[in-house]
């Protein structure tokens, strides 16, 4: 439920309206950009956030984890947003979670946020990139001469009209080379998606993913 | 420090020489009202001056401070004695020069300091040193000062502080936000006097009593004479009695250019920046004297390039400027010889403000020529005159005080020394803004502030404001910087910056307006044809363009509504038209038409025609309350309507009334139209129709920015800021999920119904809707007063090619019957 089936590179996945896709045939679940600890750091520099954003991401991730039963995680970089001081709350919520989880196996393709904390600690094997099958997971969308990238990084993003209101949705951006994942943490930002006419995107709503048309994103062109 | 007195002879013979200099210099005497200005201000008195531009009010202001120093020894300098409060960064520097003439003329040695920033450390150290006399500044830098700890030191010795065009700030969030900074300049000087400069209002003890905040005996100088004002219209040969709104006026080009090119200067007002740019294009297309001499002036245009328009206007290079009511303000332009207004200016104060600007010469007339763009403006200047003549104009209501803007403002003074709770609180509410505000909602701001919440532990690791001893202090110096960057209540929306590829500045369109244009792309911005290059970090860059343009750019909130009081009067003017009035005698076939169709009402009825074409059935009514309310009225309307009987409806609003449309509407009297209209439960019903919560997202953008809660950018300044920033949407998200009952959501569902709607008027103006008789007809086909209504409302659905065909058809079907 809430996910919907695509093929990337060949591979059937699932795009799930959690933020993750599903690589059935591997037994993956791929995440990227959860920035966990953005909250506290925010509130470190005096802007007021409520804690419980970081648990409710991480009770995300639990529900993905139930519906998929995957046997590795792999979150494509960018799992912590800032250096922390080690006495943050957060720590302690994400050291739960990965002791409930203990027995999933976890890889973190590094992101250019994640050099500032240890992440080995958290059982994390850390990697630049990964080889798997057809596809090259990084977390900068760089090309690679072979394989189909799967990547983080960009945040990608919509704007979907809806009368006189316009809803920013995340979303999954799916190229002939590459393809997006939307971020995950619930604090992160959006990057407007530039399509080229063959990608596919998808964008993710309260309801469920949903597949747009290339041309339903090309800004209107003005009246003349 | 307070003023040593001194002898009443010093001071008359100080008077003396500047009422010498004023006859010199300006060939005048002195005006009864700056001598009643100078002399309240010798017994220690504050208040509001308020004169019509170009009588001398700024003089009427510095005259008490300057005759005091020349009184004393004129090569004092006793460090900052005098401060001067602008809206606009860009009237400082002509201020500057004001200010600085008699000073240097009369020998008064104060040095002068003009501010609008932050004080870079040279400043800085002047202003503690005591370098510094006269500072001229900006409310967002005044609090910028007060954000630096050695605040009690440097304004320990300022006696007078003084706030230019007061009308502007009041009633906005910069307006409370001085309101503030006032307070604490009283608290730091004792004895301040606080002068406030004003346009005419109708409220302007209210508007006083705003500045002073608890200064006793405030006094109103006013001048008794009011400027003569000459309103002519440009009167079509022949009335439309069926107009649309999409006509520009532009079939008065003609009259425009030939009273335009015979003046040796004209100012051409519009309402809304696009205006200002097709009237600007139509008039090059035209303009008989060299290109360089008709310029534009609006809002989203560089400041550089206005302050170069402004200039050459100054000097005469500019014949012509089509401007906004970016050129109503502040700036001396004695040479301007003429007004042309397009279009109705929408209040009275509005044509009061533009009218003025021609003709600075004491005791002369001021003449605007006024041009209709449709049929019903014509009745709308005829009633401004009326209303010019009995002395009639619009209220300013002060806004009352948010949580954010205080919140923001207790970040400053934690920022600048430190506070107690109680005496902050009690500083607090000697402002207006903040006269009501209970200690608990004070409270709750500043658990906001230093703990996150009212829930302490919700918010872990949240650092901002920390209390040692009872005294509240900014936690660190990175909280200090963020909170400098920040200060202010002016939110920009998501502008693009519109460059030459040769790195020339435009000025700014919106976002939304930028997304829609591809390369190659033609616009006109500027006065200009432009092509669009590409789009990249927020740039448009641009190359002039051949050929015509394709698009003129959009701003939101562009669009003025009618005053209230311009309405009531536009009431009475249609009920009883003159025949001594030319607009009126014009009008008369579109007016006898309406009464044969439908009626003209009486200022104390109601007119609700319901009209079924093949659209469907519409309902109108014509409150004549302004677009704002009537969009209110149109939510509320279709709210209870739907509550009648299930329907898709759909409404409309203009600055005279609102349609609702339905294939079938449920069958109506005068009693069930005086239960649609009734006051009791408008505002939950409101919050239902226009699905409050998405509005209050948006509203949610300048409210935690103002409060802190977010951190804007600063481009090319502080890198280490971006990793901070977080949308506020997502915050606002956020919020509504783990901590519902915040006081900033709060507020923001506040604001929107006052923003969207305008609540307060929406609300008085059902209750007095319930006082008149409702005056219900069904026309066999729409009236001309609904006609202008009904073809706004169906342009929703059509493209506007479609959309303009259809409407003259029906024009001129209508036309045709009532022949």
């Amino acid at each position: 439920m809430n996910a919907l089936g695509a093929v990337i590179a060949g591979e059937t996945v699932l795009l799930d309206a959690r933020r993750a896709i599903a690589w059935p045939a591997m037994g993956w679940l791929l995440v990227a950009d959860i920035h966990l600890g953005k909250a506290s750091l925010l509130r470190q520099a005096g802007a007021a956030l409520p804690r419980g954003t970081t648990t409710a991401d991480l009770e995300r991730l639990d529900a993905l984890i139930a519906t998929h039963s995957p046997r590795r995680l792999v979150v494509l970089g960018d799992l912590v947003h800032g250096a922390e001081r080690l006495d943050a709350e957060w720590l302690a919520t994400f050291g739960a979670w990965r002791d409930r989880n203990a027995t999933l196996d976890a890889t973190l393709v590094a992101g250019n946020h994640d050099r500032h904390m240890p992440l080995q600690r958290f059982g994390f094997e850390v990697v630049d990139e990964l080889e798997a099958g057809p596809m090259m997971l990084r977390h900068a969308p760089d090309p690679h001469a072979s394989r189909h990238v799967i990547a983080g990084h960009v945040h990608p993003g919509v704007v979907l009209r809806d009368g006189r209101l316009r809803h920013r949705l995340p979303a999954f951006w799916l190229g002939s080379r590459r393809s997006l994942l939307p971020a995950f943490g619930a604090l992160s930002g959006l990057a407007p998606v530039d399509a080229a006419d063959d990608d596919r995107v998808f964008a993710v709503t309260p309801g469920g993913v949903l597949a747009l048309g290339v041309r339903a994103l090309g800004p209107p062109r003005a009246k003349t | 420090m307070p003023t040593v007195s001194i002898s009443s002879r010093r001071w008359l013979a100080a008077e003396r020489q500047l009422g010498a200099w004023l006859a010199a210099e300006r060939g005048g005497t002195v005006a009864p009202f700056q001598r009643e200005a100078w002399h309240a201000w010798r017994d220690g008195s504050s208040g509001l001056i308020h004169a019509p531009t170009g009588s001398g009010k700024t003089l009427a202001a510095l005259g008490g401070p300057l005759i005091d120093a020349l009184a004393r020894d004129r090569r004092d300098r006793p460090g900052l004695s005098l401060l001067w409060i602008t809206p606009l960064r860009a009237l400082a520097a002509d201020l500057a020069v004001q200010l600085a003439a008699p000073l240097r003329d009369l020998g008064v040695d104060w040095r002068l300091l003009r501010r609008t920033g932050d004080s870079g450390s040279g400043e800085r150290a002047r202003l503690r040193k005591g370098q510094v006399e006269l500072l001229i500044t900006t409310p967002e830098s005044l609090e910028l000062q007060l954000s630096h700890d050695d605040g009690a030191q440097r304004f320990a010795n300022l006696a007078t502080v003084v706030v230019d065009e007061w009308h502007e700030l009041l009633g906005s969030k910069r307006g409370v936000l001085l309101e503030l900074g006032l307070a604490r300049l009283r608290r730091l000087a004792p004895g301040l006097r606080t002068w406030g400069l004003s346009a005419t209002l109708g409220n302007l003890d209210e508007a006083m009593h705003a500045l002073l905040g608890d200064t006793p005996d405030g006094r109103l100088v006013t001048t008794r004479r009011a400027r003569r004002i000459e309103i002519t219209t440009a009167l079509p040969d022949a009335v439309e009695r069926f107009a649309w709104a999409g006509h520009l006026g532009l079939s008065q080009l003609r009259r425009v250019v030939e009273s335009a090119s015979t003046a040796r200067s004209v100012l051409v007002f519009t309402n809304t920046r696009s205006q200002a740019e097709l009237w600007h294009e139509a008039l090059a297309a035209v303009w008989p004297h060299a290109p360089e001499t008709l310029a534009i002036h609006h809002g989203s245009l560089d400041r550089e390039l206005r302050q170069r328009v402004e200039e050459e206007l100054r000097t005469g290079a500019v014949r012509c400027v089509v401007a906004t009511s970016s050129l109503d303000l502040g700036v001396d332009f004695a040479s301007v010889e003429a007004v042309i207004q397009i279009g109705s200016p929408r209040g009275i104060a509005r044509l009061l403000q533009r009218a003025g600007r021609s003709n600075h010469r004491p005791g002369e007339a001021s003449r605007i020529l006024c041009v209709p763009t449709h049929s019903l403006e014509i009745a709308e200047i005829a009633a401004a005159r009326r209303a010019l003549a009995a002395g009639a104009i619009e209220p300013r209501v002060p806004l009352r005080g948010g949580p954010d803007v205080l919140a923001q403002h207790l970040t400053t003074l934690a920022l600048g020394g430190g506070f107690t709770a109680d005496e902050a609180f009690a500083e607090v509410r000697t402002t207006l803004a903040y006269a009501e505000l209970s200690r608990d909602s004070f409270d709750a701001v500043l658990a906001f502030l230093v703990h996150g919440g009212p829930a302490l532990g919700a918010y872990p690791d949240y650092r901002k404001i920390i209390v040692t001893d009872g005294s509240y202090r900014i936690a660190n110096a990175r909280i200090a910087r963020l909170h400098r960057y920040n200060v202010g209540t002016i939110v920009a929306d998501g502008a693009v910056e519109v460059r030459y590829l040769r790195g020339a500045r435009l000025g700014h369109v919106e976002e939304i307006f930028a997304a829609r244009l591809k390369p190659g792309d033609r616009f006109l911005f500027a006065g200009r044809s432009l092509e669009l290059v590409r789009v990249r970090d927020m740039t448009a860059w641009v190359r002039l363009a051949k050929g015509r343009r394709v698009a003129v750019p959009r701003w939101m909130g562009g669009r003025l509504a009618l005053s209230n009081e311009l309405g009531r009067w536009l009431q009475h003017t249609l009920a009883d038209p003159s025949p001594r009035e030319p607009e009126m005698r014009r009008l008369a076939p579109l007016l006898a038409l309406q009464r044969e169709r439908s009626a003209l009402p009486d200022p104390d009825q109601l007119l609700v025609e319901i009209v079924r074409t093949r659209d469907g059935e519409h309902l109108f009514a014509f409150p004549f309350a302004g677009r704002l309310v009537h969009e209110g009225l149109g939510v509320l309307l279709a709210q209870r309507l739907s509550k009648l009987a299930p329907a898709t409806l759909a409404f409309g609003a203009n600055d005279y009334g609102v349609i609702v449309s339905s294939r079938e509407l449920p069958a109506l009297d005068a009693d069930a139209l005086r239960a649609l209209l009734a006051p009791a439960g408008a505002r939950e019903d409101l919050l239902d129709g226009i699905g409050a919560g998405e509005l209050a997202r948006r509203q949610f953008r300048e409210i935690a920015r103002i409060a802190g809660l977010v951190f804007g950018s600063q481009p090319g300044r502080d890198r280490s800021v971006r990793h901070l920033q977080a949308g506020t949407g997502l915050i606002y998200d956020v919020l509504a999920r783990h901590d519902p009952s915040h006081l900033l959501l709060q507020q923001a569902t506040d604001e929107v119904l006052e923003r969207t709607f305008d609540l307060r008027r929406l609300e008085a103006c059902l209750g007095e809707l319930s006082t008149r008789a409702i005056l219900l007809t069904r026309p066999s086909s729409l009236t001309p007063f609904a006609f202008p209504l009904w073809s706004e409302w169906i342009r929703g659905g059509l493209s506007s090619e479609d959309w303009e065909t259809r409407v003259k058809r029906l024009a001129a079907e209508l036309e045709q019957k009532a022949r």
